[in-house]
Parts: C-alpha cells; structure tokens; sequence
C-alpha cells in the first residue's frame, strides 16, 4: 500500500477507533501533534492506539511508554506501520 | 428534610427542553427510550467516551450546574451505571481471548462513573458517592443528601438518579418476565390485567440544600423498606406518614409507582387504602417506563405540579377532593420487595 | 458525643479465613499471592494475584448456600458477615429489627461470572440460574433475606474505595437515628471482567506487587470480604469494643479518571477533612494504613499527600502487599487490619519491600513493632478520584 494511502486509512481508523465525533479524517493534518495540542488525545488514548495498531496491523507495543515515542503524528506512526505490519 | 431548587430531567418524554408532560411519547420496538439533546455542554473529546447512561447523567447534571452554586457534594442512585460498556467490554473480552483490549469500556462501566465523570468535568474535589441498591438507589442518595444536610445545613449537594435501557439489562430483565410479553401501548399500560411492564429509562438532578427561600418543593422524608409482605408494607407506611406528616396536615395526591405489572397490584392496593377516600391517586410510570430508580421521575413529574399547579389529565387514576396538591406522598414498589416512601410538600 | 464502636468483625482474604488468621499472617509478614487458580484465564500463571483458596462449591457447602445464582462475591460476604455478627453476639432480632442497618459495597457483583453473563446478555440464550445476580445490589439483597433484615439495606460504589464508603454511611446512618446499628462492609470477588480491564490499562504487574518502593510496577488483584458491626456506645454496654470510629471523609480528585493529581489533591484533602472530623491534629496519627497498591501514581501521589499533611510523616504501610487489591473489600478489610493494629497494640511488617521512592524517602513500617498507638488512619483512593479516610481509635 501507498504511504499516502496508509496514512488516509490510518486517519479514518483512528476517527472511528477513538469515536472522535467531531473530526473529519481529511481534516487531520500528518504532522499536527496527536497528544496535547492537535488532536487533544490523552493517556488513554495511547493504550487505545496501541490496540488499534495490533488488531489492524498485527504490531505489539508492550510498553505504553514506549508506545508513545510512535504515537507523535499520522506520519511518525505510517512510518512505524510500514516498517513493523505483519498484516 | 430538604429543600429542591432546580431540576432536570432527561427521560423518554419531553422533559429537557420546553417541557411538556401533558404530551404523552409512546414505546418504539416494546421500549420507551430518552429522548436524548444534542449534550452541548459535554465537550465533544469526553462526550465521545461515554456509555448512554454516563451521557444522559452528565447531561442532565451541566445544566443545573450552570445555573448553581459549586454544590458541596454530588450523590448519585443508579442501579447498573455504566453497564453497556460493561457489555461492550465483556464481548471483548470473549471476542479478543483475553488478547489486548481497548480500556475504556471498562473505565466507563464501572458503576460510579455517573458521578464521577459529573465531579471531573465541573472539577468538583466534594463528595461523591454511588448508592446501587436496586429500585432504592435513589432512595439512599436522598438519605445521604438528608443526613449531609443535617450535619452542614449551608451545604449544597446534586442528587441525582440514572438508569438506562442497554443490551446488558434489557435481555436480563425481559427473560425474568419484568417486561410484558405482548405489545402494548404505554397509554394503555394500567389496562391489561398481565404480569410485567414497559422498559424505561431516565436521568435526573436535582440541587438540594437547606434553604426555603427560592424552593420548588419541601422534602419532609424519604424511607425505604425490603420486605415481600405487603402488611408489613402498610404499617411501615403508616408510621412513616404519622411521624413525618406535619400536625393538622393532610396529604392531598398519593403519587404511585403503579406499572402495569398484575403482581405488585396488591401493595399498591394497601397503598391506597392508607390514604382516605379523598386523597388524589396519580400514576407516573406510563410516563417513564419501569427501570429501577424511576422512583426519581415521580419526585420530578411533583416538582413540575408544584410549579405549574397541576397534573396531566393521563396522571390520574382517582380525582381528589382538594383544591391544589400541596401535601403529597409519593409510594413506589420494585419487584415486590423494595418499597419506597417520599413525602414532600410545597415549600 | 455517644461514640460509634466496632463490637464485631469478620474478614476472609489471601491470608487468611477469619480475623485471628489473617492476624497470625500479618504479623508474619505472609504474602498471599499466587497463580490464579479457581477459574481459567489467560492470566492463570501471568499475574500474580491474591485468591482465597477455597472453591466456590467448598464456599457453597460450608455456608450451607445453596440457592440458585449464589456468586463467589456473595459467598464471601456472607462468611465474613457471619464471622462479625457471631463475634458481637448480635441475636437473631437485633439482625432482624427495624433499626438494623446493612450497608456494603462491591465492584464485582455478579460479573465474577463472566461467561455466564456473556450468554445471559445474548438475546436468543435461555437466561442462567445467574440471571438476577449481575447487579451490584444482588450480595445485599441476598444477605437481607438470609438474615432476614428489615431495617435499611444499602450498597454503595466509589470504586476502590467503596467499602470505606460503606462504613461512613452506616455510621452516618445510626448518628442521625436512622439506625440503632449497621453491620457494614465489603466484598469483591476475582473476575476475567477486572482482570483483563486492569490488564487493558496497564496498571497491574506481572510481579508480586511492592508498594511505595523504588522499582514498583503495578498492582496485584485480590479477592475477598470484611464486615463490621457498628453500634452507639451507649448501646454495648456489656460488649466488646474494638475501637471506635472517631472521624472520616469522602472527597474527590477529579483530575482523571484512572489516576490521581500529582499533588495528590483529594488525598491531601480528604485526610484532612478526616482529621478534622475526629477533631485530632496530624501529630496524632500513631499509623496509617496507606491505599498503596503499588502503582506508579498511587504511590507517588499518596506519599505527596501525606508529606505535605504530615510534619513528621507517621508510620505507614500497605496490607496490599499482603492481599493484593481487593477493591470493593479493600477499605473494610484494611480498617479490620488497623483494628487488629489498635486492639493487639502492634504493627505488622510491610512486605515486599526494598527501596524507597528517591524523591520522598519514605519507608513502611519494616518489622513487627509492639507500640503504643491511639489513633490510626486507613486511607483508600479510587477510579474516579473517589478518595476516602477513616480515623479508628482505641477503645
């Protein structure tokens, strides 16, 4: 798959995974930060993004603390994703 | 005893915004579901979390809490709190093999959630508690704000009562036989001499504190009972209204919780048999549906009668002879053992 | 004012399966985790946990329990309750008068059958012997028709702290005359359902847990149940009082919904408002009995808390390195430990422990201590930001 199709993919996942009821996928831009400004997520969004990657994409993140260090942006996780998917 | 100054009330009929009871919503698919608004005052990044009930408590709750005081407490009755993700968590569970899990149904089902989620958005750092105990969750949350009361009588405290339909509870309660097996309308609930009810669900705030001035209603006491013998049921009635009913009083309207459910109609029978003959009899649960802390819409359908001057012509089981309702005792009875007393009267 | 005393105890947990059980234990520095062994998991030989060894069918025929859609959580509460209500010599018609309160608190309910509840919530299964039993009021609705109450029945949820919650409400209950006595207290069970919701937010640790050290990294579940029986003084006369309940609070965090300030706000003010209740100064707390769950948070936050309280930190420790967390029955079976502490005139050792959090310093009580103790302090925090604090003294 194509990183710009990855990272549209990836956007519309994490919408409906964390219910983000207000945000339109397009409007998500690949670099604006995940946590804190941004999008606002918080911590237990992070373990929620950690499950979304292993359920979609067959990655484990044991550690939520290192999990974060992937979850900066669309583009810090598709390039995760590309390097990691075993589906 | 207490005073009641605000309310709000999120149930399946149109309580919320501009209220009107005399419009009678009826059941769709055998339920009589809330009518849910559109929960502006929850930001859309924590409203995205929560389960119906959790929404529909914290709902009703920011509207009052916009127009009050920092209440002191926040003391909430629930039967299952959030129990639809409950449901959601446990599918994961079964679906996933105990595998990785997202954890926020779970944060979300645990049953002081209500309360919780209402002290984190408003930051309130007061008490807060979740009473559970079936059809008296209310009940107990209304003891609580008593007792507090007494203790700090400048204090102020939200009560509140939530329970909603979900997958968790609705199949539960259905294959005990609570909810009638035919389908019927809620207009003609009190009609069909059958077992069970409608399915209903409701949230409700109300502020509470110990000043008269600016009340909408006086809540004299509110008691409870367990207990499967509807003797026992009258007597305990009978001492609660002659310990609490203030001398030369008399109670204008019984409000009770009749519902349709042959079963139950011998306590509601006693019931009526406490109050003398002239006594109006109304009847709430074709309103709200049967779910276990409706208890909380009665006091609610009497606030609005306390403030409007009068009941819906569908309330009434049994004209009165008073003038206006000024003293009234609201009876409501839950699968038979757990009885509830509420007497209250305009301020 | 006309105290209120504890006349009576029960309590069943890792380490033991009555009071004078658990005592010996804790005295022994017994640490009771372990594989889970009564149900199957995932998690049997992964998470340390503090079960009680006894089956639920072993639970069933000792108490003579055999009605349909009994649970473990029930079944422990009424072993407990049955322990405090022989050990105050209530009879059957003071349990059974008007004025006799039941005031408990759980988590589990009957989610401790997690299966069974998956099947029952499906619309097409016939329902389970189960089915009326998933409610968190269903223990108490049980105890009342076993012991045939009448007086107010009563469950209460704050999460972790639950059961601490529990006993200021029946205390609040027979101070304002609601009640002449409340037989108060907690039970939880260990569920796939908490298991996996505790797994899911990382919290627990694949370790024997070791609160308020340096190295801490999560929490162990536990099971069990602990009930009170809570009366006027002027009422025991005649009877053995423990010690009594000089003051408490419930206040809230609202920071998260699964972690607390890092000024440990409800904490601090809770212990406060506590101490206030009992009318006592910081400087008279002889022991606390820290929520401790060996979280990285918990830990962390309380001991903030309690030195920003404290001048002089008292002596402190976590029976949850004894048990685990028992969530709904934590905060009753902790302030039947700080009674066991106040009775006996003792402290137990704390277990599990090495090296103190770098930025505070702070030790738990390292030995079995003979001292002179008046006033002890059980603290519980839970989900939520529900934060509490009981004060007991001696009798």
């Amino acid at each position: 798959m194509e990183t710009v199709q990855l990272k549209q993919q990836l956007k519309k996942q994490i919408v409906e995974f964390l219910n983000l009821l207000s945000v339109n996928p397009d409007d998500i831009k690949d670099n604006e930060p995940l946590f804190g400004e941004g999008l606002g997520l918080d911590s237990i969004d992070s373990i929620e993004l950690i499950v979304l990657l292993n359920r979609e994409y067959g990655i484990v993140i044991e550690d939520p603390k290192e999990g974060r260090k992937v979850l900066v942006d669309i583009n810090t996780m598709a390039d995760y994703i590309e390097k990691h998917r075993t589906k | 005893m207490f005073y009641i100054h605000q309310t709000s009330c999120i149930s399946p009929q149109q309580t919320f915004k501009d209220i009107d009871i005399n419009i009678l919503h009826e059941p769709t698919d055998r339920k009589l579901q809330a009518i849910e608004p559109s929960y502006e005052a929850i930001p859309p990044g924590i409203l995205r979390r929560m389960g119906k009930a959790v929404r529909m408590g914290v709902g009703a709750a920011m509207p009052v809490l916009q127009n009050t005081p920092v209440p002191d407490g926040i003391i909430i009755g629930t039967a299952n709190g959030g129990k639809e993700d409950c449901v959601k968590f446990l599918n994961q569970i079964i679906d996933y093999e105990e595998g990785l899990l997202t954890p926020i149904n779970f944060v979300q089902s645990t049953p002081n959630a209500v309360a919780a989620q209402i002290g984190l958005l408003t930051k309130n750092h007061g008490y807060n508690i979740t009473h559970l105990q079936l059809g008296l969750a209310f009940e107990f949350a209304m003891i609580d704000a008593d007792m507090l009361l007494a203790e700090y009588p400048l204090n102020n405290y939200l009560v509140g009562a939530v329970d909603d339909i979900s997958t968790y509870n609705y199949y539960f309660e259905d294959k005990q036989g609570w909810y009638k097996k035919e389908s019927i309308s809620n207009k003609t609930l009190y009609d069909n001499n059958s077992t069970g009810s409608i399915a209903g669900e409701a949230a409700l705030m109300f502020f509470v504190n110990g000043t008269r001035a600016g009340a909408i209603a006086k809540i004299h006491a509110v008691d409870t009972l367990h207990h499967e013998d509807e003797s026992v049921m009258k007597e305990k009635l009978q001492g609660f209204i002659k310990r609490y009913l203030p001398g030369g009083e008399k109670i204008d309207l019984l409000l009770t919780g009749e519902n349709g459910d042959n079963r139950l109609l011998k306590y509601y029978d006693r019931c009526e048999s406490v109050v003398e003959a002239d006594v109006a009899i109304a009847r709430f649960k074709h309103i709200s549906g049967e779910y276990p802390t409706a208890s909380a819409m009665g006091l609610w359908l009497c606030c609005e009668l306390f403030q409007k001057g009068s009941l819906p012509g569908h309330m009434i089981k049994r004209k009165g002879s008073a003038a206006a309702y000024k003293n009234v005792l609201i009876y409501n009875n839950y699968k038979g053992i757990q009885h509830s007393f509420i007497l209250l009267s305009l301020p | 004012m006309d105290r209120i005393v504890v006349t009576g105890m029960g309590v069943i947990s890792a380490i033991g399966n009555t009071v004078a059980e658990n005592r010996v234990s804790l005295i022994g520095g017994k640490c009771g985790m372990g594989s889970l062994e009564m149900f199957s998991s995932k998690f049997s030989d992964i998470l340390p946990v503090g079960e009680i060894k006894i089956s639920t069918d072993t639970l069933k025929e000792k108490l003579n329990a055999h009605e349909p859609g009994v649970t473990r959580t029930t079944l422990l509460a009424l072993h407990t309750m049955q322990e405090a209500l022989t050990d105050s010599g209530s009879t059957g018609s003071e349990i059974s008068a008007f004025d006799t309160a039941l005031v408990s608190a759980n988590t589990v309910g009957g989610m401790c059958l997690t299966d069974e509840m998956y099947r029952d919530s499906k619309k097409d299964l016939p329902g389970s012997e189960y089915i009326s039993s998933y409610d968190y009021g269903s223990v108490n609705m049980y105890l009342q028709k076993r012991f045939a109450m009448n007086g107010p029945v009563n469950t209460i949820n704050t999460a972790c702290s639950s059961s601490a919650n529990a006993i200021m409400y029946g205390a609040r209950l027979i101070r304002s005359g609601r009640a002449a006595r409340a037989i108060v207290g907690g039970t939880d069970s260990l569920a796939k359902f908490t298991i996996n919701g505790f797994n899911a937010l990382h919290i627990l640790s694949n370790e024997v847990c070791t609160p308020f050290d340096e190295g801490r990294k999560g929490l162990n579940l536990g099971e069990g149940a602990a009930f009170l029986v809570l009366e006027k003084e002027s009422d025991a006369a005649g009877k053995k009082i423990y010690a009594s309940l000089g003051g408490y609070s419930n206040a809230n965090d609202s920071f998260h919904a699964s972690s607390l300030s890092d000024e440990g706000i409800g904490p601090y003010k809770v212990m406060k408002e506590a101490l206030a209740a009992a009318k006592l100064d910081p400087g008279a707390i002889d022991f606390i009995n820290a929520h401790g769950t060996g979280t990285e948070n918990n830990d962390k936050v309380e001991s903030i808390a309690m030195l920003r309280l404290f001048e002089k930190v008292p002596a402190f420790a976590s029976t949850k390195a004894n048990i685990g967390h028992t969530l709904g029955a934590a905060g009753a079976i902790e302030a039947v430990f700080c009674i066991l502490n106040l009775s006996h005139q003792e402290l137990y050792p704390a277990v599990n422990f090495n090296e103190p959090i770098p930025a505070t310093g702070l030790k738990p009580v390292e030995n079995y201590t003979r001292k002179t103790l008046t006033h002890i302090m059980s603290n519980s925090f839970g989900f939520g930001g529900n934060c509490s604090s009981l004060i007991f003294s001696k009798a």
